[in-house]
């Protein structure tokens, strides 16, 4: 079965391998076998429902401080809006403040050419 | 199969009495096979319970009732396995504790107690014990379940997940290092 230079050993092994299957036979649990079994037991499922349950702690206090921080975010927004600061950008601003209906008091200044030219004694 | 199909069925959707009776029947087999396993009787009774936690929590993950067998077969390796990883470090403390001749005394005082055949015994277990550590603790227990527990390749293929070829070779190699082993041991003997 298992070709080797250790050819006359082979039975042997196996030989010695039977009588450690007789030197060590099927055991008897105790009397404390299975209520020991049902301990074990319940002590994980009490470890896994105190985890399960700081676990769902845990996710419900995140989801406050999700909210939380939401609301916090969202109400100074809020308030400038209403304030309204800071709503426009300076283009925009500068547009307003210059409108076509205002005086062009800083505007470029415009020669006329032809009109000084007609004007008698020049 | 010691239990018909139903029996697992109903321990699966959570029946504690069909539980307990599996239980009553495989104890003493997965007991038999533990202490075959890691060789240390006082901690078979510890190791088995752990077995039949890691049942009672893994049933559900169980497809069908047909593959139960090989699946507390590898239950039983898997929580042998990690007694004897655990075990390897407090044995290497423990024995660093003692001096060789505290060690032997130990021995002797432990084997008075015993009788002539329960000697004998203890000298096959301490001898394929030996023997065994030539090779790594997972090749001990498949050579254990092999050799000693006598399951087929096809049954060693379901508890292990690996293809029969694989298997083949890893049990080829595991022997021959015993063999080894073994021969040198004889040697030793006769010399």
């Amino acid at each position: 079965m298992y070709p080797g230079d250790h050819g006359n050993h082979e039975e042997e092994l196996d030989a010695l391998f039977r009588a450690y299957r007789e030197a060590c036979p099927d055991r008897e649990p105790g009397v404390n076998f299975m209520p020991g079994v049902w301990q074990r037991i319940e002590a994980q499922q009490r470890n896994t429902f105190s985890f399960l349950h700081m676990a769902q702690a845990f996710a419900t206090a995140a989801v406050a401080a999700t909210l939380a921080l939401g609301v916090y975010l969202y109400l100074p927004q809020n308030s400038s809006a209403r304030a309204g600061a800071y709503q426009q950008n300076y283009l925009e601003a500068l547009a307003d403040a210059n409108s076509v209906e205002t005086p062009d008091i800083v505007g470029p200044l415009r020669l006329d050419l032809r009109q000084s030219a007609n004007q008698p004694g020049r | 199969m010691l239990v018909d199909f139903e029996l697992i069925e109903r321990a699966q959707r959570g029946d504690s009495a069909a539980f307990n009776e599996i239980v009553q029947v495989y104890r003493k087999r997965i007991m038999g096979t533990i202490t075959r396993l890691i060789a240390r009787t006082e901690d078979v009774e510890d190791v088995a319970q752990e077995v039949f936690v890691r049942l009672y929590f893994s049933l559900d993950q169980l497809r069908t009732p047909k593959v139960f067998e090989p699946w507390l077969y590898r239950l039983t390796v898997n929580a042998a396995y990690d007694y004897l990883r655990k075990q390897r470090r407090r044995h290497e403390f423990r024995m660093s504790d003692l001096s060789e001749q505290q060690v032997m005394l130990a021995d002797a005082a432990a084997g008075g107690k015993a009788d002539h055949d329960e000697q004998q015994q203890k000298r096959i277990r301490e001898a394929v014990d030996s023997m065994l550590g030539a090779v790594s603790e997972a090749d001990r227990l498949l050579l254990m379940l092999k050799e000693v527990e006598g399951l087929s390749l096809k049954e060693l293929e379901k508890i292990y997940k690996v293809n029969e070829n694989a298997l083949k070779v890893r049990l080829f190699r595991a022997r021959q290092r015993v063999l080894k082993a073994f021969g040198a041991s004889a040697q030793g003997q006769a010399g």
